[in-house]
């Protein structure tokens, strides 16, 4: 196990920068997921510290040494892949023995080590097997195997859970975190998937063209993200966007929606007194839309329709038109009965605001 | 029947028209859509090869010399003939099974690397593939007098270069395995080409993470190569292996301007040995048992290969 | 980084990666030189054969006298004249006629089954292996009792049937690659068949269908053996005309090297100008 330092990472293709001034420190046996849409450089950040990519300026540590120079099978690490990248023409025992036979090690240690990651992984039935008669969760726990045998500092996965169905990769996720439990490895883990970003990770660090703009601990991303775009892109059913003005009010400042307004929480005043400009984005994530009338002193609520309802079986997703053009997303109880254009009364909830500078998507805070 | 190489078509399964209902008669509009699609070219095949083949077959069965128009009925007797000639069992028909052998075991090699030489990018590979291409593109006959220039045994440039080198002269074509040899050496030098811009396609379809892993699991060159890339072009290997197997077979132009089956019909291969019967020594109807033995050696000999690599391709899916 | 070692992102990995880049570098400077040597070595030779006069032609390292004299002698030769325009005739009558039959062939092919396919398929393959000498020889007698020997038609027919066998494969290989929903929807739409097949299929394979016309064309022009025994005075064709230059005592090279060299120029222009459709072609 060891920590990984990424210092001023770049990766440009010509003139095309696809990874930009990374900076970032996973800590010994730290699990960090890197998370962003297609084309954000998670991928090839994760190629580089893997030895994939030459890495066009910075440096990246891997315990003391700089791994710039090496290849990859002098970094000391294992990687699991998208598409399993099983060897095909060999047994899952072979697969497994493979790395540490290109290393010299003796037969009966081979053997030992493979069997015990095997255990690990709950694949003894397959050893004898060849990859294409195994099913695709089975396929993916031969790779994870592959890296455990070996006893690597790093551990690094690429989208490792994009090829399974949805009901797998559940599984496979829980799965994951038992390996953890068992081989607590230094980890880099990558994915487009936020929920695997949240429940996977110690830390997250959400990337978008080539730059990191967030790293924090999953809940600190989701309450307090950075920007507009981490914001967004965390949390499912994503964040509703307003275009609100601050306005003084009976002395307190308000934010004003087209047909609605919201007192600005004491706390959070002196954080926007300082903005500049009078109008914001507001954020609220689905589940702050509340049904009903708001305290009085909270603000007012606002008359809305209800556009689409979403049975989820836990709770109701509801999008509601609120004004001319506003489309709003609330989380109710599964129980209540909502019919088409049916009028609400809502309102929000003050602890569930944020606030973002309208030109550069940055948090008030 | 014969049933589609699965490695042949672009890695993409054919499917299929659509049904039609049963209650249709035999030859229906599909049918006749597809009569009539090959029809041109079933007639070609069946005017200039099928009748032609029959018309040997009769001739085999008959003492018929090119300039003795009776051709009486003879039977196997043209048969029998050939098949205890020992030039034909000794030297013809192991020279031409050596040739298939070493020219397709050679090539297949040779393609192998330069595959794996334009497998990369790098400034002037076109010109390079050019260049390896062109053996295949030229005729036959000119790949053969070329070399057969070259290794002229007074003034080709291997003659030039032996004696700088300080060997003596060989005169190549005056015996048996030299001659060989560069029979040998041409058919590889042309078909080569061949081998390598279809095992190039097959190395550019296989797909990148294993041999990342690969990488990673700390593989070397060698390793990667027997364990990773082979594996996986198995069954482009065997669909060509098969192709030129069949080609090999039939060589006639190499040899011939080469050695023309020389010395003293030594290097003989199959078809000069019937080309010769028959031109040579007039003797049609000899010449067309010849054929026809070749013919069913040949025909058998594919089809074993081909189930072989029928079960190469299958089991390595 | 130079040329020759690109970012790993660009290409799987390659053997040589293993070896150290100064080695690596070595190989690839060793194994061009090679390719050079062995490949294009040859044709130089032969080429500089044929700027040779005909007495420093056995001197060919030592000297430098070239000249322009041997293609001056051979184009002056009216049997050779003759033969080149004579190819060139064959070889292109041939692939004309040949791309309407063996397109239709493949896309049969490619496009059903059932027996009449089966039974086609498998004709093509018995004689794709079948050995050229095999029906070319009793061919020989037929075309003289058919009165076509020595013509045309009697060189013609028989390329055709050789591109029929070997190209089908190509053009039912890109048939199959191409989605039949296309056609099926102009059926559905009331097309007929031939209506589908003509303003379907046939459009989009028209990058094939030039592979094919290329290689058929180039396959004529370099063959051989047909050339050998159906061809006689009228329709003499390059490579056996060529041929008889060898054969004979005391061999012209210089003239017959100038003769090779034009013969070989079609391919050298082909594989310079259109590579991309032999390469195409030539998978299988």
């Amino acid at each position: 196990m060891a920590q990984v330092v990424l210092e001023e990472v770049n990766k440009e293709y010509g003139s095309v920068r696809a990874v930009v001034d990374v900076n970032l420190t996973v800590a010994d046996g730290e699990f960090v997921v890197l998370v962003g849409p297609s084309g954000c450089g998670k991928s090839t950040t994760l190629r580089m510290v893997a030895g994939l990519e030459e890495i066009t300026r910075g440096l990246i540590r891997i315990g003391e040494r700089v791994v710039n120079r090496l290849p990859p099978k002098d970094r000391d690490i294992a990687m699991v892949f998208q598409n399993y990248a099983l060897y095909q023409h060999m047994t899952v025992y072979d697969n497994l023995a493979f790395g540490l036979r290109n290393r010299k090690v003796r037969e009966a240690d081979i053997k030992t080590e493979v069997m015990r990651a095997a255990a690990v992984l709950g694949i003894e039935q397959l050893l004898s097997r060849k990859p294409r008669e195994l099913s695709g969760g089975q396929q993916q726990r031969v790779a994870l195997g592959r890296c455990v045998v070996r006893h690597p500092q790093v551990f690094l996965f690429d989208e490792p859970l994009s090829n399974l169905d949805a009901k797998l990769r559940a599984q496979m996720r829980i799965e994951l975190k038992r390996l953890r439990e068992r081989v607590a490895t230094t980890s880099i883990y990558v994915t487009h998937d936020q929920v695997e970003a949240m429940t996977l990770g110690d830390r997250v660090v959400v990337m978008l063209d080539g730059r990191i703009q967030q790293v924090a601990t999953p809940l600190e991303i989701y309450n307090r993200p950075r920007n507009r775009f981490v914001a967004g892109f965390i949390g499912a059913p994503a964040m509703n966007f307003l275009s609100v003005e601050l306005q003084n009010i009976d002395d307190h400042l308000h934010a004003v929606a087209e047909n609605f307004r919201i007192r600005v929480p004491q706390d959070r005043v002196s954080e926007l007194a300082c903005q500049r400009a009078r109008a914001v984005v507001l954020g609220v994530r689905p589940e702050h839309v509340l049904m009903g009338e708001p305290r009085p002193e909270h603000g007012t609520g606002f008359d809305a329709n209800v556009e689409v309802t979403e049975q989820l079986g836990a709770e109701l997703l509801v999008a509601v038109r609120a004004g001319g053009t506003t489309v709003l997303a609330s989380r109710v109880d599964a129980e209540a009965t909502l019919a088409l254009h049916q009028p609400l009364r809502l309102s929000l909830d003050p602890r569930g605001l944020h606030f973002f500078d309208r030109e550069s998507g940055e948090a008030i805070r | 029947m014969a049933k589609t190489h699965p490695a042949v078509s672009n890695g993409v399964a054919p499917r299929t028209a659509p049904d039609q209902p049963n209650a249709e008669p035999r030859l229906g509009e599909k049918e006749r859509f597809m009569l009539l699609l090959i029809a041109p070219a079933g007639i070609v095949l069946v005017l200039f090869q099928i009748v032609p083949i029959i018309f040997g077959a009769n001739a085999s069965f008959r003492d018929w010399q090119l300039f003795n128009p009776a051709q009486t009925w003879v039977g196997l007797k043209h048969y029998l003939y050939i098949l205890s000639d020992s030039t034909f069992l000794t030297v013809v028909l192991p020279n031409t099974f050596l040739l298939m052998f070493l020219s397709v075991t050679l090539s297949l090699i040779g393609g192998l690397a330069l595959a794996h030489y334009l497998h990369r990018n790098f400034a002037g590979q076109w010109l390079m593939q050019t260049i390896i291409l062109l053996p295949q593109m030229i005729a036959p006959v000119i790949g053969a007098m070329m070399m057969r220039w070259v290794f002229n045994d007074q003034f080709g440039v291997v003659a030039a270069f032996l004696d700088w080198v300080g060997f003596g002269p060989i005169s190549w074509l005056a015996q048996r395995w030299p001659s060989f040899f560069i029979v040998i050496f041409t058919d590889v030098w042309i078909w080569t080409p061949w081998f390598a811009l279809i095992l190039l396609a097959g190395l550019r379809s296989l797909p990148r993470e294993p041999f990342e892993a690969a990488q990673i699991d700390a593989a070397g060159a060698w390793r990667t190569f027997t364990h990773l890339t082979l594996p996986m072009l198995r069954p482009v290997i065997a669909v060509c292996v098969l192709i030129r197997s069949i080609d090999a077979f039939r060589t006639f132009d190499v040899v011939w301007i080469l050695t023309g089956g020389g010395p003293a019909r030594s290097t003989e291969v199959f078809s000069i040995y019937t080309y010769i019967e028959t031109f040579v020594n007039l003797d049609f109807g000899r010449g067309s048992a010849a054929a026809i033995i070749g013919a069913l050696i040949i025909l058998a000999v594919a089809g074993a290969m081909y189930k072989v690599a029928g079960r190469v391709t299958d089991v390595s899916r | 980084m130079t040329a020759l070692c690109t970012t790993r992102s660009d290409r799987p990995y390659c053997w040589t990666d293993a070896l150290a880049p100064g080695g690596r570098r070595a190989f690839f400077w060793l194994a061009t030189i090679a390719i050079v040597l062995l490949f294009l070595g040859p044709i130089v030779i032969l080429v500089v054969t044929s700027l040779r006069p005909g007495w420093a032609v056995f001197y060919i390292y030592r000297g430098t006298d070239f000249t322009l004299q041997n293609y001056r002698d051979v184009l002056a030769t009216e049997a050779v004249i003759h033969a080149f325009v004579n190819s060139f005739l064959v070889a292109t009558l041939a692939t004309i006629v040949s791309i309407g039959v063996t397109v239709s062939s493949g896309y049969m092919l490619s496009r059903f089954r059932g027996p009449i396919p089966r039974a086609w398929f498998g004709t093509i393959y018995v004689f794709r292996t079948v050995p050229y000498i095999s029906w070319v020889l009793p061919l020989y007698l037929v075309c003289y009792h058919l009165g076509i020997y020595d013509t045309y038609a009697g060189i013609l027919l028989p390329h055709i049937a050789v591109h029929i066998c070997f190209f089908s494969w190509i053009m039912k290989g890109f048939f199959d690659g191409i989605d039949p929903s296309m056609e099926y929807a102009a059926l559905v739409d009331g097309c007929t068949r031939w209506g589908a097949f003509l303003r379907v299929a046939l459009p989009s394979a028209i990058p094939a269908i030039a592979a094919l016309g290329i290689l058929s064309w180039l396959y004529t022009w370099n063959e051989f053996l047909f050339a050998l025994i159906l061809t006689g005075h009228n329709t003499a064709l390059i490579t056996v005309t060529m041929a008889q230059f060898v054969t004979e005592l005391g061999t012209a090279w210089n003239l017959m090297s100038a003769m090779a060299v034009m013969a070989m120029g079609p391919a050298i222009i082909i594989t310079l100008f259109a590579q991309k459709y032999v390469v195409r072609g030539l998978r299988i």
